[in-house]
């Protein structure tokens, strides 16, 4: 009996792997090798009423609207053009420093990717506003399309973030606290981007000239534009902190006041509201099919007992636990070669996570560390999902290119998981004192 | 890629566009009607003390139409989170052919997990259960939640149909790759 749960178990990931490979949507292969591999051991009946009942209760569970509810918020947001006006105020108060332009692209990513939560989503966006405007003042290619790369890896750090909300759910933590527990590593990320490109100014002073400065009055006018989005995400993140909202409730208010700034600013129309309505939906559908396929598959990985295995396999070893959680981290970075990390995440956390939690390691912090780590997956070679991104918008560019741009970028975010492995607390400060 | 020749007549797409037109509609409608049902309840919770009756059973039931719809919509449009490093790098023809399997075997699931569901929703009728505040039945919102599986079904089909005979009529967007416009 214990072999076969064990070969089932095996064979139930190998089919996995072979079905994702095949393009079949990353949660229907996993829902359907749950209920087959659960069906396998505790029957076909059992594993056809998980279907019903799983996928019901998934997607009528109030907690898990926050999903859909910030991505609506983003969505309007993004419609709006804020994109363009951040980019605009950024620039206008940095980009007459030499590299300004690159840190004004790192700015208004930091801003755009804290408000649309999606790391794909802002290297596609900046590509269109930022990249154009470099190259206009003589920014190399490599350099331009690695700082959108890299700005674009903002949007899983800082709150709202989807793939850090869908890690709350998956491992039953809060999510207000994750989401407070991306703010400072984000805002660290932003920092340590802004210091990567004054160092390659340093070292290369003639790559990034400085752009023409601008008026005060100039400066004073972009800010303006910029204003009510940050009060609005200032109003979502600072409720949520402060314990006036629940997550759900701040995504939803969230969502409430991107429409009406929206309509107050003239910057929404019927058909911007249909586009982020539209978007918002197949996106959170998206989203959800994995992770009533993660659940599905959850009953399965219970069954055949496999986290419980690997975690009695892996303290077994008598490995000390920073060797564990490098050789954790080493494995995302190669699946980050594989599939995104929306995939990872939903795919890997319920078999790595107990074994987190056995060698002692925060849950929260770890939710960083892994969100940090797949999030490097995004732009590392030789596969890197935002590279792929920037490449279908910006064409003329090869991928070589972009990859030699990315490295300073790469190098800045191994140097930024140390620190963090290092001072836990830079995570843990801030949901530690949320009401 | 090309199609296999076999036409489908122009009124017959037409009219799938509509039908498709209108399911992603309901789907957009429903995430619109749930953010206002949040955000006046919390505002009638703050300034006046008071609340939408059912809101939380209204919000977690529309939710649950929301997603099923949604799923209609991006099963269609191909905007499944997949992992596309095999089918980059494949050929047109190979392409073509991991496509049509992909969405045989969302087809196949899909349909068993709308069957399931249909059990979720009759076992909810019979037990007759009913909302907090006013006492509904909540059958009605999980059937309406059931008829967005079904459409997945229909949309699912068509767009398997037309991989297969007409893939130009597909416009795929693959979730979270869209730029701002």
């Amino acid at each position: 009996m214990d072999f076969s749960t064990d070969f089932i178990a095996v064979a139930g990931f190998v089919v996995l792997f072979i079905l994702m490979l095949l393009r079949v949507p990353v949660g229907m292969a996993m829902g359907l090798v749950g209920v087959v591999g659960y069906s396998l051991i505790a029957g076909t009946g059992p594993a056809l009423k998980l279907v019903g009942q799983t996928s019901m209760r998934t997607v009528t569970d109030y907690t898990f609207g926050v999903i859909p509810m910030f991505m609506l918020m983003g969505a309007f947001v993004s419609v709006s053009g804020v994109s363009k006006e951040l980019f605009r105020a950024a620039n206008a108060c940095v980009g007459h420093l030499r590299g300004g332009l690159g840190m004004a692209t790192v700015m208004a990513c930091g801003g755009f990717a804290a408000i649309c939560g999606s790391s794909v989503a802002t290297a596609a966006t900046f590509s269109t506003v930022a990249y154009p405007e470099m190259r206009r003042y003589g920014y190399p290619q490599s350099f331009s399309t690695g700082v959108i790369a890299a700005g674009g890896t903002l949007g899983a750090m800082l709150p709202p973030s989807t793939v850090l909300a869908v890690y709350a759910v998956i491992t039953q933590q809060d999510i207000g606290k994750l989401f407070m527990a991306g703010v400072l590593p984000g805002l660290l990320a932003m920092t340590m981007y802004v210091l990567t490109i004054g160092a390659i100014v340093l070292v290369k002073p003639k790559m990034l000239p400085a752009g023409n400065p601008r008026p005060w009055s100039e400066r004073l006018v972009a800010l303006k534009d910029v204003w009510p989005s940050l009060v609005l995400f200032a109003f979502v993140i600072g409720g949520l902190y402060g314990g006036l909202f629940t997550p759900t409730e701040a995504g939803g208010m969230g969502a409430g006041g991107a429409f009406l700034l929206g309509l107050l600013r003239r910057k929404l129309d019927r058909a911007g509201i249909r586009h982020a309505l539209l978007q918002a939906t197949r996106t959170a559908a998206a989203v959800f099919t994995v992770l009533i396929g993660a659940l599905l598959f959850g009953y399965f990985l219970t069954i055949t007992q496999t986290p419980q295995k690997l975690t009695a396999w892996v303290t077994g070893m008598g490995l000390n636990r920073y060797t564990v959680l490098a050789l954790i981290m080493v494995m995302y970075l190669l699946l980050g070669c594989l599939m995104d990390a929306m995939a990872m995440i939903i795919l890997t956390v319920p078999i790595i996570f107990p074994v987190i939690t056995q060698l002692g390691f925060d849950p929260i912090w770890f939710g960083v560390i892994i969100v940090m780590t797949v999030e490097l997956g995004l732009i590392h070679p030789p596969v890197g999902m935002n590279v792929f991104v920037i490449k279908s918008v910006v064409q003329e560019v090869s991928f070589t290119t972009i990859f030699k741009g990315v490295i300073p970028f790469v190098i800045t975010d191994i140097l930024r998981l140390i620190i963090l492995i290092a001072f836990p607390i830079i995570a843990l400060w801030l949901p530690g004192r949320m009401a | 890629m090309s199609g296999l020749g076999v036409a489908a007549p122009a009124q017959a797409r037409g009219l799938a566009d509509k039908i498709i037109h209108v399911i992603e509609w309901l789907a957009a409608t429903f995430v619109g009607i749930v953010a206002a049902d949040i955000f006046i309840s919390v505002l009638l919770r703050k300034f006046f003390n008071t609340s939408i009756p059912d809101s939380y059973d209204l919000g977690r039931n529309l939710l649950g139409i929301l997603i099923f719809w949604g799923i209609a919509a991006t099963s269609y449009r191909g905007g499944h989170i997949t992992v596309d490093l095999l089918w980059t790098a494949a050929g047109p023809r190979m392409k073509r052919f991991i496509d049509v399997f992909a969405t045989l075997v969302l087809l196949f699931v899909v349909t068993v997990q709308t069957i399931m569901l249909f059990d979720k929703v009759s076992l909810t009728y019979r037990d007759n259960v009913l909302s907090y505040d006013l006492n509904l039945p909540i059958w009605p919102m999980f059937a309406v939640a059931w008829a967005g599986d079904v459409c997945a079904v229909i949309l699912i089909a068509v767009r398997t149909w037309r991989l297969m005979f007409n893939p130009e009529l597909l416009q795929d967007e693959h979730v979270d790759s869209r730029a701002e416009s």
